[in-house]
């Protein structure tokens, strides 16, 4: 079984709200140093549910990531979890690309790798969480595609996927070769053991450029992007407090009765 | 007339002797054999180095009866019943070879006995044989009567007493008897002169005096016989372990973990242990030496916190699962055991429980008198959940995750910083920016991430500029030193952040380092050194005593408070720093220091070592910073100071849940020095 995972490395969403600072000038998050970006939470899951799938029916599991070249960190964990192979997506083209941008550049890896039977994605990245990647993906390679899986299992030609829905979950099959988006209640991931840290830590993880999946440019322009952020601002949250008296117990009532009448 | 040189029913004593002599030894023998065998099964190590000073130590400790004698505190006196039993015996032994031994069996009986020599050795013994039985009567009171906690009730002690007894009362009985039957009067040796003066005003006839005197000798000769065919039988094989045990024993550091060979290709290592011959043979041979005395058992943070874990249940019932499967691993059955074995060590001998509850705080092997090392056993056995069978609590694995993905063990953590931050407006020489500064400061994770852990390091580095120390820190580009993935088991990440801190050290040209978490300072110390880094390693507690010693620290403010002093672990266990504090807050005017029961290397572990800080504590059971919080406020005191970053979190969080917040606060040593310093 030839499994493909999507992974994204992320500003550590760990790191303290106080630091998170953006610049709202070029609408972009300035990462604050010290701190080693990791990989997105949906996507160690997907890695994760590979991981089983491979264990259960033995295969090959290539991990692929658009990022800059500290991406192979993300690769490399990977790796260390249970994957074989891995690349890194890296080009100046590749740059703050759309959900649709970010897709084309992925499935002309995918093309370029071949020969899969189940592509993985994380539900949705944990720093933009637009949640669009893996439906965009499936179409632009043709293939069906299951979101908000909560448990993988091989069945003969097909995929059987647990999927989460509002009140419990709801079982899908497709046919392989398919597309699904990984949820994080699938599990915890595997904590990296034995000697795959080792293995990871020696592995060479090449760098693909636009020219080497046969991306083309006009695709990739930000002229042609499908969205546009308008304005990037960090949620501010104020709380004010003021306490009511009166003379009286019944006269505070009163007097709260009359400011939440006005607030109204 | 000696008893071997008779005839008995036509055959010579001689060949009597000789024939008993030879198939109890001959049993005895089989008997070692075959343990050594099992020891054999073991991994290599070597613990061949220094054998000359490990010689001297073990004589000395075995010898002074050191081992026993360090644990005896005013509730438990049993060591020096041991002491005493151990001194008593030896001369019993001596005699054995040479009364027995030479006199009897090869014929050396007139040079031997007879003379003043022997009158006044025999009076020795009549000493020493009425220490042991007045010993041996105390343990049977104290093991039968009183029963206190540490000791189980078993069948195997009960035996051992009767023998010795029995030995000691026949002894008495051949003196007795003999010099009775002898017809003469004698005033040594004391007891038996004693008794066979009683004898011969009994009015027994000298024949019967004599064929009894000889009847006893012949049961006392197959008693010692007996001793020796039972001792490797039971667990008195100590006798025989323990003293090689001491031989053995770790010298540089407490926990001694090897290093798994990282470059060695998958599958041909195995990590840690899951079986009972993963463990090295030294490992196997603490099992032999194990007595079950059990003061493990009752000075083990777990177990007094009503957690499952007995350091005295793992050894015992490790024990008992290699004398199980050794004889299917001797004849080679190794592969057909570990398909179908009837037994998982993991999981039925030491329970993943047990495993998971200890906080390597190393009070097991601080009073064990034979030197076993249990806390190296549970770390190698989590080695194997964690890397081999990816089991280990939630909580652990969270810990671990993030090791291995921020390189440190806080991430998620409420009062959580970055990195570097505290460095901010300090004036400090960063690493990498400044030149010719050979000491760094290394902070530590919790010193350096967490809001309270903080306010230390800031005292810290106010009190080392105001007494111009010139060190360097490496702010944001500081790492962990994989302590806690280490005691988690988590070895190659432990190695992976080993290595490249020293290779950061190395390239700045760091000669000294000054830690102020005994964590860091433990593993820098004396775990680096086998990665290929050797620094001149101080923790600030120790610093802080030079400074003063120098007069360039000076602690003026008067401190009007009564103290006491929680020694960290890893700070005084395990690398015997508890005076250096202490000298410290005895600088500071009208500071009292109050002493808990438990303090200095017998410290009480505030519950968060051995990853434990992120472990969870299993449910329904005491927490060990409350057990430890009680201690403190039997003292009275004001403050409770410590110097460890995790003792200070535990401690807080111990105020805080036993509702003393008003009347007991916990601070850092460091805390303290700068508050009696004179503010300029």
């Amino acid at each position: 079984m030839n499994i493909i995972v999507c992974v994204k490395q992320v500003l550590d969403p760990e790191i303290p709200p106080a630091k998170f600072k953006i610049d709202p000038e070029t609408k972009q998050v300035i990462a604050p140093s010290g701190v080693p970006p990791v990989i997105s939470v949906y996507d160690e899951r997907a890695v994760e549910a590979a991981c089983r799938l491979k264990d259960k029916h033995k295969g090959k599991i290539t991990v692929i990531s658009i990022g800059s070249e500290k991406a192979s960190d993300v690769i490399k964990h990977a790796i260390s979890m249970g994957a074989d192979d891995g690349f890194v997506l890296n080009d100046a083209a590749f740059e703050n690309l759309d959900s649709f941008g970010t897709a084309y550049v992925l499935g002309k890896a995918i093309q370029k790798i071949g020969g899969y039977d189940l592509i993985l994605c994380g539900r949705q990245a944990a720093d933009w969480g637009a949640g669009q990647v893996g439906s965009i993906l499936a179409e632009i390679l043709g293939i069906p595609v299951v979101t908000l899986a909560c448990d993988i299992e091989a069945v003969d030609q097909n995929v059987r996927v647990k999927r989460i829905v509002n009140d419990g979950y709801e079982v899908v099959e497709a046919p392989m070769p398919s597309l699904v988006t990984v949820s994080s209640e699938i599990g915890l991931p595997r904590l990296p053991a034995g000697m795959r840290l080792m293995i990871a830590r020696k592995k060479q993880i090449p760098v693909w450029k636009a020219q080497d999946i046969g991306a083309e440019a006009s695709q990739l322009d930000k002229g042609n992007a499908h969205t546009e952020i308008t304005s990037l601002t960090v949620p501010t949250r104020k709380t004010e407090c003021e306490i009511v008296t009166g003379d009286t117990l019944s006269d505070a009532a009163v007097n709260l009765v009359s400011k939440l009448a006005k607030l109204i | 007339m000696s008893p071997v040189s008779a005839t008995y029913w036509g055959i010579s004593g001689y060949v009597i002797f000789w024939v008993m002599f030879i198939i109890a030894f001959g049993l005895f023998a089989q008997r070692l054999y075959f343990l050594f065998r099992l020891m054999a099964l073991g991994k290599q190590e070597n613990r061949f180095d220094r054998i000359g000073e490990r010689i001297k130590n073990m004589l000395f400790e075995v010898v002074s009866q050191r081992c026993s004698l360090k644990s005896v505190t005013g509730r438990d006196l049993a060591g020096l019943g041991h002491a005493f039993m151990f001194w008593g015996f030896s001369f019993f032994l001596i005699s054995y070879v040479v009364f027995i031994g030479l006199a009897e069996g090869f014929g050396l009986y007139p040079y031997i006995m007879g003379g003043t020599l022997e009158t006044i050795y025999s009076s020795i013994l009549d000493i020493a044989g009425l220490f042991v039985i007045i010993a041996i009567v105390w343990a049977a009171i104290r093991r039968y009567v009183v029963r206190p906690e540490r000791l189980e009730i078993s069948v195997e002690a009960g035996v051992i007493m009767i023998m010795v007894f029995s030995l000691m009362a026949l002894h008495f009985c051949i003196e007795g008897f003999g010099l009775a039957g002898s017809g003469d009067t004698h005033d040594w040796p004391p007891v038996g002169a004693a008794f066979a003066r009683f004898l011969s005003g009994a009015g027994i006839s000298k024949s019967t005096l004599i064929a009894v005197s000889r009847g006893t000798w012949w049961l006392h000769y197959a008693l010692i016989l007996g001793f020796m065919v039972y001792i490797p039988r039971s667990k008195h094989l100590h006798v025989l372990a323990s003293g090689v045990n001491i031989l053995f024993k770790p010298l540089a550091s407490k926990v001694v973990l090897e290093p798994i060979p990282l470059e060695a290709p998958e599958g041909s290592v195995t990590f840690g242990v899951s079986k009972i011959q993963d463990f090295t043979w030294k490992d196997l041979l603490d099992l032999y030496a194990c007595a079950v005395c059990g003061r493990c058992h009752v000075n083990c943070p777990a177990q007094l916190s009503g957690k499952s874990l007995s350091p005295r249940e793992v050894i015992h019932n490790l024990k008992e699962h290699l004398l199980e499967e050794g004889p299917g691993l001797l004849a080679g059955k190794a592969e057909e055991f570990s398909e179908n074995q009837a037994k998982n060590m993991i999981g039925d001998v030491v329970t993943e429980d047990e495993i998971w509850a200890c906080t390597t705080c190393g009070a097991c092997q601080e009073v064990c008198p034979v030197n076993i090392e249990h806390v190296r056993k549970i770390i190698e056995l989590r080695q194997n959940l964690v890397l081999v069978q990816n089991k280990m609590p939630e909580s652990a694995q969270l810990m671990l995750r993030n090791m291995q993905t921020r390189g440190n063990p806080w991430a998620g953590a409420q009062s959580l910083r970055l990195r570097g931050d505290w460095t901010n407006d300090m004036g400090l020489k960063i690493l990498g920016e400044c030149e010719n500064v050979n000491t760094l400061f290394w902070v530590g994770c919790t010193g350096a991430l967490i809001e309270r852990n903080v306010e230390a390091t800031l005292s810290l580095t106010r009190v080392l500029k105001a007494a111009e120390v010139d060190f360097c820190v490496l702010g944001e580009a500081e790492s962990c030193c994989g302590d806690p993935a280490r005691r988690a088991g988590y070895e190659f990440q432990f190695q992976i952040l080993a290595e490249e801190n020293i290779e950061v050290f190395k390239s700045y040209g760091i000669k000294e380092i000054i830690t102020s978490c005994p964590h860091c300072y433990n593993t820098i110390k004396n775990e680096y050194p086998m990665y290929g880094g050797d620094f001149k390693v101080v923790h600030y507690t120790e610093l802080l005593a030079d400074l003063i010693r120098q007069g360039r620290l000076k602690l003026t403010n008067e401190l009007n408070s009564l103290l006491t002093y929680h020694d960290p672990c890893y700070l005084s266990r395990y690398n015997g720093v508890y005076l250096e504090p202490r000298r410290v807050l005895q600088t500071i005017p009208k500071a009292k220091l109050k002493e808990m029961e438990r303090s200095k290397s017998t410290t009480f572990c505030c519950g968060g070592g051995g990853g434990h800080m992120w472990i969870e504590e299993q449910h329904g059971t005491t927490k060990i910073n409350h057990v430890r919080m009680d201690e403190v406020i039997k003292t009275g005191a004001e403050t409770v100071v410590t110097s460890c970053p995790y003792c200070l979190q535990m401690l807080e969080e111990g105020i805080e849940q036993k509702g003393v917040k008003d009347s007991l606060k916990a601070k850092d040593l460091v805390e303290v020095v700068e508050a009696a310093m004179k503010q300029s």
